[in-house]
């Protein structure tokens, strides 16, 4: 494990849970088209909100779940390669043939993945993606600490983001830059960036 | 095949006294549910079940259940203590266990809190609560919805006849027409925090 990622003392939630807004994802939703189909990758776990959302348009969405369903330690503990490949695909959901991915939403994931998992898991979710497709991510920016977990975030009905996670453990968060991220995002290169006013930092990416 | 116990009003276990040798036999099939609107077969905690269950009424699975589940005008019910590993096609579908597989409805597929869904879900509604675990698809496009549900009345239609000239279905079904009018989400918006 790497040391960024290493267990922090125990104490209060550097991020209370209170709604914040999010004006790229805000951008990204709200720009979907409605009478277009859009196949949709999210990373975290499903909500009703977020299915609300995203059913105001012709959507497919892929569920990947990737906290609880155990995709984080299997992509951290394994190494670039076949298997790596191997676990990337066993992680995703099944693709169907000719749905390429129009949009990834990464939530804060990518803040409890290594760089390396990350580069890997990117690389995976871009041979499925069509040129074009964007990618949404939250990263630690400001404070130190992160939670133990990644969070439960779920869009508001004024288009801000609400964070349900329950726990109170926190972990050194590993802060990735822009420069760290544009390295490990495969082929999705930095398109824009905002600084949110929880201290965390809203990056989009394009394929 | 499952026994019907009526819906509306507590019940419990008949006494062993009044049941026919066949009733004590498959006893744990025959477990008296209690809820709202209708008669509803239950599969009991203790039964196990790999192959085809095919039929036209409402069920509820409280045990394992692997292979394929047919309720194409009915409710299925998945309670809390059931593990269902089958590709599931019905009018809808509630789950509060386990699922392993795609869950195909007309009307609507419902996840409750604690559930645990791995498969894609094709269905004109589907509803997802907060603190339930998901892994899949879910096709919320209107026309790849009517298609996909199409295509399984289709195939199951052929594969019906197919069996029954073979001699091996017992119980077969006229086959639904799927009608897709909505294929939004149902919308349970969280509470907002200051």
């Amino acid at each position: 494990m790497i040391a960024s990622l290493r267990r922090a003392s125990s104490r209060a939630p550097p991020v209370s849970p209170v709604a914040f807004h999010a004006p790229l994802f805000h951008d990204l939703v709200a720009g979907l088209d409605a009478t277009e189909r859009h196949v949709v990758l999210d990373l975290g776990a499903a909500s009703t909100a977020m299915l609300a959302l995203l059913g105001r348009s012709r959507c497919r969405v892929e569920i990947a779940d990737l906290a609880h369903f155990g995709g984080i330690d299997q992509l951290n503990k394994t190494e670039l390669g076949p298997a790596f490949a191997n676990a990337a695909d066993s992680i995703l959901p099944k693709q169907l043939p000719g749905d390429a991915i129009d949009l990834v939403f990464c939530w804060d994931l990518p803040n409890y993945l290594t760089l390396n998992a990350l580069s890997g898991l990117m690389n995976a979710i871009g041979q499925r993606a069509r040129p074009g497709a964007l990618a949404h991510a939250l990263i630690y920016y400001s404070e130190h600490d992160m939670r133990e977990h990644p969070g439960r975030l779920v869009p508001t009905e004024d288009g801000g983001l609400i964070d349900y996670s329950n726990t109170h453990a926190a972990i050194a968060a590993p802060r990735y830059s822009p420069e760290d991220l544009g390295k490990s995002m495969g082929r999705f290169v930095l398109d824009r960036a905002r600084l949110l006013s929880n201290g965390m930092q809203e990056f989009l990416f394009r394929f | 095949m499952f026994e019907r116990v009526k819906k509306g009003d507590d019940t419990t276990e008949s006494p062993d006294t009044n049941r026919t040798e066949s009733e004590k036999t498959f006893g744990s099939l025959r477990s008296k549910v209690t809820g709202r609107g209708g008669d509803v077969a239950v599969i009991g905690r203790s039964i196990q079940i790999n192959g085809d269950l095919r039929g036209d009424e409402d069920l509820r699975i409280e045990g394992d259940v692997s292979g394929t589940v047919e309720l194409r005008n009915s409710v299925l019910t998945i309670g809390k203590e059931g593990k269902v590993k089958a590709g599931v096609y019905a009018k809808a579908i509630a789950v509060d266990g386990e699922t392993k597989g795609d869950l195909y409805a007309t009307e609507r597929v419902s996840v409750h809190v604690n559930a645990r869904v791995q498969g894609n879900i094709i269905a004109p509604k589907v509803s997802i609560e907060e603190g339930a675990h998901f892994k899949g698809s879910i096709e919320m496009d209107p026309a790849a919805i009517e298609k996909a549900l199409g295509k399984t009345t289709a195939s199951s239609t052929v594969k019906s006849v197919a069996q029954k000239k073979a001699g091996n279905v017992a119980d077969t079904k006229a086959e639904p027409k799927s009608t897709v009018k909505d294929a939004s989400a149902s919308v349970n918006p969280p509470a907002k925090t200051a």
